[in-house]
């Protein structure tokens, strides 16, 4: 099927690029799902001539993926799940293989399936990562050898390398999994029953909640916190209209206000 | 000054890849020393002067990426001041000077960027998303960057032109208030977030009252619905208990409920 194949290879190609984001190179968040899985969404969608459905499944699983692993911080030797590989790939999976389906509820199922499978393969890759970083441990010594020597060229070929390596190793993971992981999932969506289609649109609703879910239980810092949350979801509960202006202009209110009053009295002030 | 300004933006632009080749025995030295090497050539001729300099800065190096460029700055700096024999600047200064300085920055920029920033951004992000703005991927990436590349450049100027003295100019930031306030903004957006965006629809108010009420009912419901919902979820996050295991059981239970009719 050659549709696959040059859907399979632009996917590897955005996964290898977004991929060098996530620690390799510049760190300018590319590689966050809020930003790689709309991006998939749009060339992907290009590709397909319906870019707003690509783009807005790019948004949905960026917005449930987004929150998932925020606590999992590259701090020291933590090697981080690779949230930039699992975005990509849940939405080229959902895309490739919901696309053949007119049916609005069988393609949700094929998206939400590739949602979970990729939260896998985002743990898979970063057992991948970790591999990586063990070549780049065998390069550290062999380049400390070469400084030994006088050959200070070493330094930048042998860092520069490390690029090349990531990026090949997102490059033909993204491969493999587009090229036999679309007719699985296909085949998947074919077995569920029809009845539970719309379980599935039910359950894509659903989803943000674990974010928000880790995304408060790393924000709430002491208990006293927590009424004020619950009387904040109660007043936005109330307030008929949902507007991202209306959550944003109070958060900056909030910040402002925080700011401003608890701001810590210079040492001068407090004698 | 032995630097120009070119070659000190050269530092920051190479600090870019600092992560390259990040291996488990040195973390990111050899990134380190491929960002400052240019600056490095300038001062030591070509020789045992800057083979020694060049293992110097071999060593062990971990610090958070964006605050990388301060780091630089000030070990250039001090390199500087090596070369031209200044007073009480050895080897061993440097090297402390570098471990002291990555290690402070490494908390203060981590805790910063992964605890605060980033999430802070991102609900921003999640909200626009949430609201079906298509142009919310180029907010997210230019909010961000306004602070990250604005460290990255400013920072190797300040290290170099401050030296070790720029911790005190860092603490001038109070970086501790700003990371409280960017948490209470992350909590009052999620406050927003959590009742907006969880679609949970029942079929019991169907076709009861008028449709505006109807969907005022609704949002009520889901509101009111999510509180228990997320407050389960928090707990499950709080005891340890892995994500994906959290969404697989909110997607059983969700496919029970749709199945005994409660949730449609």
């Amino acid at each position: 099927m050659p549709e696959h194949l040059i859907a399979s290879l632009v996917v590897a190609l955005i996964g290898g690029i977004v991929d060098l984001d996530s620690t390799a190179a510049v760190q300018c968040m590319v590689s966050q799902p809020i930003v790689a899985a709309p991006l998939t969404g749009l060339i992907l969608g290009s590709l397909a001539g319906d870019i707003t459905a690509g783009v807005t499944l790019g948004l949905m699983v960026g917005v449930i993926l987004q929150l998932m692993w925020i606590e999992q911080l590259p701090l020291g030797q933590n090697v981080p799940p690779d949230a930039a590989l699992a975005s990509v790939l849940s939405v080229a999976l959902g895309f490739c293989a919901s696309q053949d389906y007119a049916d609005y509820s069988v393609s949700v199922v094929c998206q939400t399936v590739a949602l979970p499978i990729s939260v896998g393969l985002g743990l898979l890759g970063r057992g991948l990562d970790m591999f990586v970083r063990r070549i780049n441990t065998n390069i550290n010594d062999w380049v400390k050898q070469r400084i030994d020597e006088d050959d200070f060229g070493a330094i930048k070929t042998a860092h520069l390398s490390g690029l090349a390596t990531t990026f090949t190793k997102a490059f033909v993971f993204c491969f493999l999994i587009i090229w036999f992981g679309v007719e699985p999932i296909k085949y998947f969506t074919q077995m569920i029953n029809s009845n539970l289609h719309r379980g599935f649109v039910a359950v894509q609703g659903l989803l943000p909640a674990v974010g928000f879910s880790v995304l408060l239980s790393m924000c709430l810092k002491n208990t006293s916190e927590i009424k004020y949350v619950i009387i904040g979801i109660l007043i936005f509960a109330f307030i008929p209209v949902a507007n991202p202006w209306i959550g944003i202009i109070a958060s900056l209110m909030v910040m402002t206000r925080y700011y401003a009053k608890n701001q810590p009295k210079k040492r001068g002030k407090k004698q | 000054m032995t630097f120009s300004r070119w070659q000190l933006l050269n530092v920051a632009m190479r600090s870019f890849l600092l992560q390259a080749s990040w291996n488990y025995n040195h973390m990111m030295n050899m990134g380190f020393l491929y960002s400052i090497s240019p600056c490095l050539d300038v001062i030591y001729e070509a020789g045992s002067e800057r083979e020694e300099a060049y293992l110097r800065h071999f060593e062990y190096f971990n610090t958070n990426p964006y605050f990388s460029s301060i780091v630089m700055g000030v070990t250039l700096s001090l390199e500087e001041k090596l070369h031209n024999k200044e007073e009480g600047i050895t080897p061993e200064l440097i090297h402390t000077a570098k471990e002291n300085l990555m290690t402070s920055l490494a908390a203060v920029g981590d805790g910063l960027f992964w605890d605060n920033w980033r999430p802070y951004v991102a609900v921003f992000a999640i909200a626009l998303a949430c609201g079906n703005i298509l142009l919310t991927p180029f907010i997210f990436l230019l909010l961000y960057n306004v602070l990250h590349l604005y460290l990255r450049f400013a920072g190797v100027f300040w290290g170099y032109e401050q030296g070790v003295g720029v911790s005190r100019h860092l603490k001038k930031y109070n970086f501790p208030h700003i990371r409280e306030t960017l948490r209470m903004g992350t909590l009052t957006l999620l406050a927003y977030l959590i009742p907006n965006y969880i679609n949970i629809h029942t079929p019991y108010l169907v076709g009861k009252w008028s449709f505006e009420a109807y969907l005022y009912g609704e949002k009520l419901v889901q509101g009111l619905v999510a509180i228990p919902l997320v407050a389960l979820g928090v707990y499950a996050c709080r005891q340890r208990v892995n994500v994906l295991l959290i969404s697989f059981l909110l997607i059983i239970v969700a496919l029970v409920f749709n199945h005994w009719d409660i949730l449609i």
